[in-house]
């Protein structure tokens, strides 16, 4: 699950929910400025927190709409559609007429794969739907915003323990062998006061 | 300038209960409250501040309400005996004072607003002046300016004669450092910080520095060093993942430059990291505790090997890394700050907070680029009332010839490092965004960045302020001019800016460019020969060249048709108007106000010939042999110093023995000081180059020294 590396980005603004997935995708940033851009060339206005990229066909309104499962579907249905959609819109395979068409297809089948099969992210996505907001591609949205939540305490936890570490460390920082400038200094004046 | 309703302020610390009635603005009766430690929960109905889920939020839907707490404290040592309630408490006030300070004067707002909590608890835990805090780039300071000793001031904050929008050192012992660019605040803490150490002190050094400022070269430099010598330095980095500015494209919030936002980014989310390390602790104890050596060791190696890549990076320097911290929990703030201040031999510390920029005021949150840099706003809405000008910025003309151009050749690429919005070159990003290039704070790259786009071909346009550009300067000399490659620097901000102040003041680009060899200096003094000089620098290709230009609107100068200019003829000036006796040759934009002199001298029954040189670098020789021969008086104004335009003049006029006959000459340059803050009219009074100091040159060269008396 790379959801860890996502490139965050804090605010709620739906129309910057169309980012690249994964940060190696992205073979440097200037290329990601570009992607952005294009979408807005090609995009309504910034009220529709969808993807706004046209594909042939309608939009699905949910991920499970796009993967072609119930929304019941089970651990293997899901697997077993993504496969399926995958082999169909891999860049590789598709026609060569199509190939922006089809990669765009594909990643979005991946992303929606990628939010189904974690329980959590699926159990996040299900209840937002229940709500009623459709961001079917804009799955880091709400995951990140709910991820900050958690994170928060964790991160307590670990700066908590990051400073024990250094407390202990600076007790024998400045032994005899230390022969750093700081710890020199640190040691004449110790002597001295 | 005072803003209406500010009542006076007395500087001694007040009892509480007579504070309440001072600020009544628009004469609403507000029920007094002291916001004791036994307030309950009916009285807080009333405050302006409500605890709402993450902390106490000021409200600013009325005016500006009683902040009790606040008006406790004139200096960080009134600050000691609050508690943590009690600081969040005034967390909130001192944020509801910045946005209405801010809404009267104008400013920097959001990053103040971001950084509340952590100049809270700087201040509750460390004790400034003797404890050193360091700003970077310093316009979040105005929260740490209102807790030292200058709340009363605030109104004055960026005008004529008042305030420092940023840090300086000589308006208060509090603030150690001066700031305006970037990046500089770890390499001042680190020379604190030693001299500290060499004359046996023990005060603590903390340097703040924002994930922006961290993408500049300097930053890595003086962590470099810092881990090497190893002494005590506390360093904050202030991560809200706004790395360019102002923080918004055209069509929204800009996204983080550069891999390393994207390294800081991965640092707040690793669960991972907490389980190893509890597994790596039980590891340990089994050891037994005599082997506390290995298990440091293993620990050491634990970090490096499960944390998050980015933290590695840090702790590879040579600095401890804590984090990542909420930056907005006091609470957890000043914990981790108590700790690292009481531990005797920490070493270089960095502690990595994440804050929100423009947290806690819902208009700066929800704008694009966050309300960065702000005019005079509502404070109920956050509407700002800018005001409505005749003709755009130098800048907006700059980009908008600039796109002109790139739609002929599209070997035209822009470059600039951070500054999108100032430099206008959020419109080419918008319009050419595979060609625009944001490098972060970089000007040393940018510049060398550009030298290499050059060599294959392309043609770059690097758009950096001309103080800014300072920081490039060696890659400018030894990159660009020394091997004659085809950059195109347009130098925005030439001359005084206003309320930005001698920081961002870009006094000295002519001296420093035109001493260059290869390159061709040129100035416009008007939008219209701004759009021709634009389309100059593109057709010039065998050689670096310059363009500068001010802060301010047009003059309303007639602009070609569609907004592309025609390359003008290198080297020629022109002359705006002929007379006799005296010749006044201007460079750049300040031919405006000799212009203006000319109206004043024609009072007096003088006209001099005004001349705009329009290029420093090659000089018109003709045109300046022709007014040194028909004219007694030649007079050279330059919003400079010197250095520039005149002493090339002087210089060539040497050279061809021209001074030596009658020919009585004089330069008019920015003086040999740094001009404070103020209104741009203001500074340019102070700089004596406005037009009644010209005319004023004028006629005491003229021999009627009595009329002078009347222009001075």
């Amino acid at each position: 699950m790379c959801c860890n590396s996502a490139v965050i980005i804090p605010r709620p603004d739906p129309c910057f929910s169309f980012l690249p997935t994964r940060p190696d995708i992205i073979p440097f940033p200037a290329s990601v400025s570009f992607r952005i851009r294009t979408v807005f060339h090609h995009g309504p206005s910034k009220s529709i927190p969808n993807d706004t990229v046209q594909f042939s066909g309608s939009d699905p309104a949910t991920l499970y709409d796009l993967l072609g499962i119930p929304k019941t579907g089970t651990l293997l249905e899901i697997k077993q559609a993504y496969k399926q959609l995958a082999r169909k819109y891999h860049p590789d395979v598709s026609p060569l007429d199509r190939v922006e068409e089809y990669t765009k297809m594909f990643i979005r089948v991946q992303e929606a794969y990628e939010t189904l099969s974690d329980p959590r992210r699926r159990a996040l996505y299900d209840r937002d739907m229940a709500k009623g907001i459709h961001l079917a591609f804009s799955a880091r949205r709400f995951f990140e915003f709910d991820e900050q939540m958690e994170d928060k305490s964790e991160w307590k936890s670990r700066w908590q323990s990051q400073l024990s570490h250094l407390k202990k460390r600076s007790m024998y920082k400045d032994s005899g062998d230390n022969m750093s400038w700081g710890a020199k200094m640190r040691r004449q004046r110790n002597e001295s006061s | 300038m005072a803003a209406p309703g500010l009542a006076i302020r007395v500087n001694y610390p007040t009892l509480q209960y007579l504070t309440a009635q001072k600020f009544n603005y628009g004469g609403r009766k507000l029920f007094f409250v002291k916001a004791s430690a036994g307030s309950t929960e009916a009285e807080e109905a009333n405050i302006i501040v409500r605890k709402e889920k993450y902390g106490w939020q000021p409200d600013f839907s009325g005016g500006m309400r009683p902040t009790p707490i606040l008006d406790t404290i004139n200096y960080p040592v009134h600050m000691k005996n609050l508690s943590v309630k009690e600081l969040e408490k005034l967390a909130a006030e001192l944020r509801a004072e910045i946005v209405h300070t801010v809404s009267k004067t104008g400013g920097h707002l959001s990053s103040s607003l971001g950084v509340v909590e952590l100049t809270v608890a700087l201040h509750q835990v460390f004790s400034a002046p003797e404890d050193k805090i360091i700003w970077d780039v310093g316009h979040q300071a105005y929260g740490h300016k209102i807790l030292t000793g200058r709340r009363s001031k605030m109104h004055t904050i960026r005008k004529t004669s008042g305030l420092a929008g940023f840090p300086k050192r000589e308006e208060s012992v509090y603030d150690a450092f001066g700031a305006g660019h970037s990046s500089t605040s770890i390499s001042a803490g680190l020379g604190m910080a030693v001299a500290r150490d060499l004359l046996g002190k023990d005060n603590s050094v903390v340097s703040v520095i924002g994930d922006g400022a961290m993408t500049a070269g300097q930053a890595y430099e003086a962590l470099n060093n810092a881990g090497f010598l190893d002494t005590n330095l506390i360093v904050v980095l202030n991560d809200n993942r706004q790395v360019s500015l102002p923080t918004a494209t055209l069509d929204g919030p800009a996204t983080p430059v550069g891999a390393l936002s994207r390294a800081l980014s991965k640092l707040q989310a690793s669960p991972k990291f907490r389980q190893l390390r509890e597994a790596a602790k039980g590891i340990t104890k089994q050891i037994g505790p005599q082997a506390h050596e290995v298990a440091a060791k293993f620990d050491e190696y634990a970090r490096g090997m499960i944390s998050s890549s980015g933290s590695t990076f840090f702790e590879e320097l040579g600095l401890y890394y804590i984090g990542p911290v909420d930056g907005h929990n006091i609470d957890d703030l000043v914990t981790i700050f108590q700790k690292v201040k009481t531990m005797p031999a920490p070493g270089p510390v960095l502690i990595h907070i994440i804050t929100e920029k423009g947290k806690g005021y819902p208009p700066a949150e929800a704008a694009a680029d966050r309300m960065h840099g702000v005019v005079k706003f509502d404070p109920k809405t956050g509407k700002q009332m800018k005001a409505k000008t005749p003709t755009l910025m130098y800048t907006q003309y700059f980009a908008e010839s600039l796109i002109k151009e790139a739609e002929a050749d599209n070997r035209i690429v822009a470059i600039h490092a951070a500054m999108g919005g100032g430099t206008g070159l959020n419109y080419f990003q918008k319009r050419f965004p595979e060609r625009c290039f944001d490098v972060g704070i970089a000007e040393q790259h940018a510049v060398t960045f550009a030298a290499g786009l050059a060599t294959e071909g392309l043609k770059p346009f690097c758009a950096i302020y001309s103080s800014f550009l300072q920081r490039g300067y060696d890659q400018v000399v030894h990159d660009v001019d020394l091997q004659k490659l085809p950059v195109r620097f347009a130098m925005d901000r030439a001359g005084l800016v206003g309320a930005d102040g001698p920081t961002h003041c870009g006094a000295f680009d002519v001296a420093y460019m035109a001493c260059l060899p290869n390159m061709i200096v040129m100035a416009p003094s008007d939008e219209a020969e701004l759009m021709h000089m634009v389309a100059t620098a593109a057709a010039i290709d065998d050689r670096p060249s310059c363009f500068r230009f001010p802060r301010g609107n047009g003059v309303g100068a007639v602009l070609p048709p569609d907004y592309k200019g025609t390359p003008l003829e290198i080297g020629k000036g022109r002359i705006l108007r002929e007379g006799n006796r005296v010749a006044i040759l201007g460079f750049g934009s300040v031919v405006q106000q000799c212009l203006g002199a000319a109206e004043m001298l024609k009072s007096h029954n003088i006209l001099p010939t005004i001349a705009d040189a329009r290029f420093c670098k090659p000089l018109d020789a003709d045109l300046i042999r022709r007014l040194a021969k028909e004219h007694e008086i030649l007079i050279t104004v330059e919003e400079g110093s010197i250095g520039g335009f005149g002493s090339h003049i002087s210089h060539f006029l040497t050279l061809h023995g021209i001074l030596d006959g009658p020919l009585k000459l004089r330069s008019m340059v920015l003086p040999d000081r740094y001009i404070d803050q103020g209104a741009p009219q203001d500074q340019i009074e102070e700089a004596g180059l406005s037009s009644r100091h010209i005319c004023a040159t004028v006629l005491s060269l003229l021999g009627t020294p009595k009329e002078v008396v009347n222009f001075v």
